[in-house]
């Protein structure tokens, strides 16, 4: 060959490299365009109710009825594009490979109540019927990123709502097997809704795919969902398997290979104690028996009030104490399970109140403790948080989740946030709850209040993140390296929208205690408040 | 009984007598009018009286009831005993402070017997207590009925027990708990449930011999009678065989011997009637007849229990007989003899003397508040309900002409001003021509002056009020009025524009305090004028005689409690003005039309025959 030739064929593969990188530059550009293209219609469409829907309440702006219906459209818009653009940061984090997950200790149990407390509403707005079983649970806590799994099934039980008729039936089945270290941790979400074609189903984890129907055309959602869930099921190397067809419905399983925690529940604070438990499901006095057969305590279980006076009168015939009754799901007949607290925490100050439930605690917390309940297990329940949940309930001076404070008197905040409507707003906030609120508009001007008050003033600190003159973190690292005798101890909170890992992370290293959210929930921030208080 | 008892029960006594309007018959209008005013001097004075009894004398008894000795807890039943005996029901409130503290101290002393008897008696106190929200839906009352259930509930747990417990007076408590459960739910399968199974243990010869002393057939027919009372359910097909069989048991026992007899009460000829009618074994024709027979024997002026019962619960049957048949309702002959037979209802009910205004009586009086069924072309609910609060009601009636006159006053200033303010009213905003749209408005809020504490008449409670302030389980009960009324006045076409009023005018504007929930300012097209009440209501309790500065107040709270659209307008002199000449006037003119509701002409009402 001669040199000439090499030349030639050097140049050629070059060539063809560089073509090569043009196909794929041009893909790229197209995936690029149909992404914005989408992304424009997505926001365009409530961008467009948010303008249109404000224009027709100016115009109107004297007849309140139309007022307020245009503003209740106006805040579904506004929810809707929120979820539109934490989708699109959490793709952009995704394909950019800056997305990290952390890997922390979390019950499975938790993982479960909370997953529900967020879809219950759905379910029970479009009037379906739901069952959570589970099977073969022996571990109950494990490392992994437990807001990104709830995020997952959040994901695929919401669109189990979306594309089941009202009336529907939702099912989430949870098992767990070994896999030499790890444990298999699976859920089978099924419902009996529209289902999706075999052509649909081989698109479904692109982004903006959705299902479209004559049936599901109103459905809102984003369509990145999908897309989303397939990701980070494959960075948690899970597996995501749907099997659907049209109008049979879908299942889908997933599943997470995790560590888990191994751990012990000491049970001496429960010996010798007597338990009456009030439980109608049939499921879960099932539960109660497999987790508390062999524990040195005695149960009995009851369906109704009527049963449970029936038991302690029993007891106090044969001149026994009953130290504890759980309060679960009684026979409809039976009457509100407040009234039942309320009158029997009267009746018998002795008696501790452990209310089992799938509220949201935070939702009836105050209702509750108002009713005599000294604690609440969360539901679904396994044998070690049942334990636990016991154990809380008889260490004694020790306070349980119903002990919350019943506002922020005497607390005094930082208030630190240069946006003028944000600090306002979370004044608001901390006003209504009786905290003492004092305010900086940048980092800059937080250290100096914080160095200027007498130590011990501040009980927490908000911190906006980003912010002229002096970001959060630097802030908070150099009240923290400040020398005070105020500086380790006071609560430091970054108040940010920002709320991927690493930022996280970089939060806890400049010092700050915990972050939260924005926008600001109220019930988030009161309680992370109290619990700071407790 | 410890004099401040005995000062406390004449006191109430006093003051039951004295609010009653009948009391200076005879009278003209002046002196009537006078004599009025002096009785609510009076009972002003003997209720702060009474609420220093409480307070510092009957209160720090019950705080420190451990250490009391036993002749103070004697005394202390003795006392609780006179102020509720079943037919005056003086003070069930009291009442059921003094056994729920007796209770409590069983309790302490683990004395089961007394704690069985106390929550019985508790039990007792309560049901008196609850009847006060008898009519409210459940949504709302459930949980009151509850509450009395699981008193109940826990003294007949001990059943089990019967034989080991001593104490024979214990074991009738036991027995009587377990029937009374069936008085604590709506639920009918269960009411026969708990009734049958009642039935069955009086009937047991075994548990007979371990309580020999006990009244076990008093038992036997209180329990049968309880299980009657489930008659109405027999139509419904509802019950299963079984269940039937025993209603109908217990139907027997209680009627069969009252119609076989020479002169039988019309009192249990109706039920027994109904449980014929109930069970097919004679159709609806000859049940009418037989209906509008009883009905029409009874003269209006017959004041006993079967006069009453003929006079007044058998037109509410009737009632509900031809509204829940559409065939009736188009009967001309049967609305004619409905119309009648309300008309002659309205009369017994207005002309009835006031030593019969008992329990019984109250009862009615909700019976026909509840149940009133408006038929086309005959008496309004908005005709009759005026005249029974201004007969049953008088101070209600007044305080709310007052707040009537207040809101018309207030409305007009603000039509004429900017007359588009309540268009979100449906009624008033189809009304093209200002003029008729002005005369509407006015009348409208006048209405719901008259008609935002409607829910009231059917409460004892606001009896209660003149005598002393409310417990906290009574105020829980008080708060219903709201939904109570809401659902009185929504079901009649003649009063359903008032019901929103009757609603919301306790809830603040912002949504943040004030009751019931159920409320949602924004949902309601008629709340421009619930908010015009809500500050209406509150002027006329706040006011003291310095309007301007009370509209400063309300002006600070624009936005909170009050709406600021409402409140804006207080910054009106002349408005002002002319609201506080109506806070000030002595009602003299609403007086006038009680006293002639009181001593006027009977209303006419006879019965016609439909054969």
């Amino acid at each position: 060959m001669t040199e000439e030739q090499i030349r030639i064929e050097a140049l050629e593969r070059e060539l063809l490299q560089l073509r090569q990188q043009l196909e794929e530059a041009k893909a790229s550009n197209i995936a690029k365009e149909t992404f914005l293209s989408n992304m424009s219609h997505d926001i365009r469409t409530p961008m467009n109710a948010i303008i249109g829907m404000t224009a027709l309440a100016k115009k109107h702006i004297d007849e309140k009825a139309r007022v307020a219906d245009a503003l209740n459209k106006i805040e579904t818009a506004g929810a809707h594009l929120l979820e539109l653009i934490n989708g699109v940061l959490d793709m952009s984090r995704i394909n950019s490979g800056r997305m990290s997950l952390v890997s922390e200790r979390f019950a499975l149990s938790d993982l479960l109540h909370e997953t529900m407390a967020i879809v219950r509403p759905q379910l029970e707005q479009k009037g379906h019927r739901y069952t959570l079983s589970t099977e073969n649970i022996a571990a109950e806590s494990f490392y992994g990123d437990s807001l990104r799994i709830r995020q997952i099934l959040v994901n695929i039980l919401t669109n189990a709502v979306k594309y089941t008729p009202d009336g529907g039936q939702i099912d989430l089945r949870v098992s767990e097997s070994m896999e030499g270290e790890l444990c298999r941790l699976c859920f089978v979400c099924r419902d009996n809704g529209v289902g999706m074609s075999e052509d649909f189903l081989g698109r479904i984890f692109e982004p903006f795919e959705r299902v479209n129907s004559t049936t599901n055309s109103k459905i809102e959602g984003t369509g990145l969902g999908m897309s989303i869930v397939k990701k980070l099921v494959e960075a948690m190397h899970g597996t995501i398997d749907i099997v659907s067809a049209p109008g049979e419905g879908t299942e889908v399983t997933l599943v997470f290979p995790l560590p888990v925690e191994a751990e012990t529940v000491q049970t001496e604070a429960l010996r010798g104690k007597r338990l009456l438990i009030l439980e109608a499901d049939e499921a879960l006095r099932a539960a109660y028996r497999q987790y508390l057969d062999g524990q040195p305590l005695d149960y009995q279980l009851v369906s109704s009030a009527a049963e449970a006076f029936a038991a302690l009168a029993d007891a106090d015939i044969a001149g026994q104490e009953v130290h504890a009754l759980l309060i679960g799901r009684a026979r409809q007949d039976s009457g509100s399970l407040f009234d039942i607290a309320r009158y029997l925490s009267r009746s018998f100050p002795a008696l501790r109140l452990l209310l089992v439930s799938d509220d949201n605690w935070a939702e009836i917390e105050y209702r509750a403790e108002r009713c005599g309940v000294r604690g609440f297990l969360p539901l679904p329940f396994f044998r070690k948080s049942l334990l636990k949940g016991l154990n809380s309930l008889f260490a004694d001076g020790e306070e349980t989740a119903g002990a919350a404070a019943a506002d922020l008197e005497g607390m005094r905040i930082l208030l630190v946030e240069d946006n003028f409507i944000n600090r306002e707003i979370a004044r608001e906030i901390l006003s209504s709850a009786h905290a003492a609120v004092d305010e900086a508009e940048d980092g800059l001007q937080a250290l100096d209040r914080f160095l200027s008050a007498e130590p011990g003033t501040y009980d927490v600190i908000l911190m906006d993140i980003q912010m002229p003159v002096m970001d959060g973190y630097t802030a908070a690292g150099r009240i923290r390296a400040s020398g005070r005798s105020d500086s380790k101890s006071v609560a430091i909170y970054a108040m940010t929208a920002n709320t991927f890992a690493e930022d996280i992370a970089r939060a806890r290293s400049a010092g700050m205690d915990g972050h939260l959210a924005k926008p600001i929930d109220i019930n988030i921030l009161l309680q992370t408040l109290r619990q700071l208080r407790r | 009984m410890q004099p401040y008892q005995e000062r406390y029960i004449a006191n109430t006594a006093e003051i039951r007598s004295l609010s009653d309007l009948y009391r200076h018959a005879g009278a003209d209008f002046d002196t009537w009018f006078q004599r009025q005013r002096e009785d609510r001097a009076r009972i002003a004075r003997l209720r702060e009286e009474n609420l220093a009894l409480l307070q510092e004398q009957l209160f720090p008894v019950l705080d420190e009831l451990h250490s009391a000795p036993e002749e103070t807890l004697r005394e202390l039943t003795d006392f609780a005993a006179q102020l509720m005996d079943w037919k005056t029901n003086l003070d069930c409130g009291v009442y059921v402070a003094v056994h729920d503290a007796m209770l409590s101290l069983c309790r302490f002393r683990r004395d089961r017997d007394g704690v069985i008897r106390e929550l019985y008696l508790l039990g007792m106190g309560m049901y008196y207590l609850r009847r006060t929200v008898e009519g409210v839906d459940l949504r709302w009352s459930g949980t009151f009925y509850f509450q009395n259930e699981l008193l109940f509930s826990e003294a007949a747990a001990y059943l089990r027990y019967f034989e080991e417990l001593p104490n024979e007076e214990t074991k009738g408590y036991i027995i009587r708990s377990l029937a009374n459960i069936s008085l604590c739910t709506r639920e009918s399968k269960r009411r026969i449930a708990i009734s049958a199974r009642t039935l069955q243990i009086l009937q047991d010869e075994h548990y007979r011999a371990l309580a020999p002393s006990l009244p076990w057939d008093a038992f036997l027919r209180r329990t049968h009678q309880q299980m009657s009372a489930n008659r109405s359910e027999l139509s419904r097909g509802s019950l299963s065989a079984e269940e039937l069989a025993t209603v109908l048991d217990s139907c027997y026992e209680v009627f069969k011997p009252e119609e076989s007899a020479a002169n039988p009460s019309i009192r249990w000829l109706w039920p027994y009637y109904e449980m014929e009618y109930s069970c097919g074994y004679v159709d609806q024709k000859t049940t009418l007849e037989r209906l509008e027979s009883l009905i029409s024997r009874t003269p209006y002026d017959q004041y006993d229990v079967s006069g009453l019962y003929g006079n007044v619960q058998l037109p509410i049957y009737y009632g509900r007989l031809v509204a829940g048949d559409e065939k009736l309702r188009a009967d001309p002959l049967r609305l004619r003899f409905l119309e009648g037979a309300y008309r002659k209802m309205l009369k017994a009910l207005l002309c009835c003397p006031t030593q019969r205004l008992d329990d019984y009586f109250v009862y009615l009086l909700d019976l026909v508040i509840t149940d009133f069924r408006e038929m086309e072309g005959g008496l309004l609910y908005s005709d009759v309900m005026p005249l029974l609060m201004q007969r049953f009601t008088g101070e209600l009636y007044i305080r709310s002409r007052r707040a009537g006159a207040l809101l018309r006053c207030f409305s007009e200033a603000i039509f004429d001003r900017e007359s588009a303010f309540f268009d979100d009213i449906p009624f008033l905003c189809a009304i093209a021509d200002p003029a008729q749209k002005r005369a509407a408005l006015l009348d409208y809020a006048e209405g719901c002056g008259l008609y935002h504490d409607f829910g009231q008449i059917k409460m004892n409670l606001a009896r209660t009020q003149q005598t002393r302030s409310l417990f906290e389980n009574e105020f829980q009960m008080y708060r219903l009025h709201t939904v109570s009324g809401y659902d009185d006045l929504r079901k009649r076409p003649s009063t359903e524009r008032y019901a929103d009023i009757a609603l919301g005018h306790h809830r603040w504007y912002d949504g943040s305090q004030g009751y019931p929930e159920e409320y949602v300012r924004t949902d309601s097209a008629c709340r421009q004028m619930t908010d015009l009440t809500a500050l209406v209501s509150f002027l006329i309790d706040e006011y003291e005689g310095d309007l301007p500065a009370l509209a400063q107040r309300l002006l600070a709270d624009g936005g909170r409690q009050f709406s600021p659209l409402v409140t804006a307008w207080l910054t009106d002199e002349s408005l002002l003005a002319a609201l506080e000449e109506i806070l000030r006037c002595d009602g003299r003119d609403w007086y006038r039309s009680v006293y002639e509701s009181a001593f006027g002409a009977a209303p006419e009402g006879e019965c016609f025959s439909t054969s």
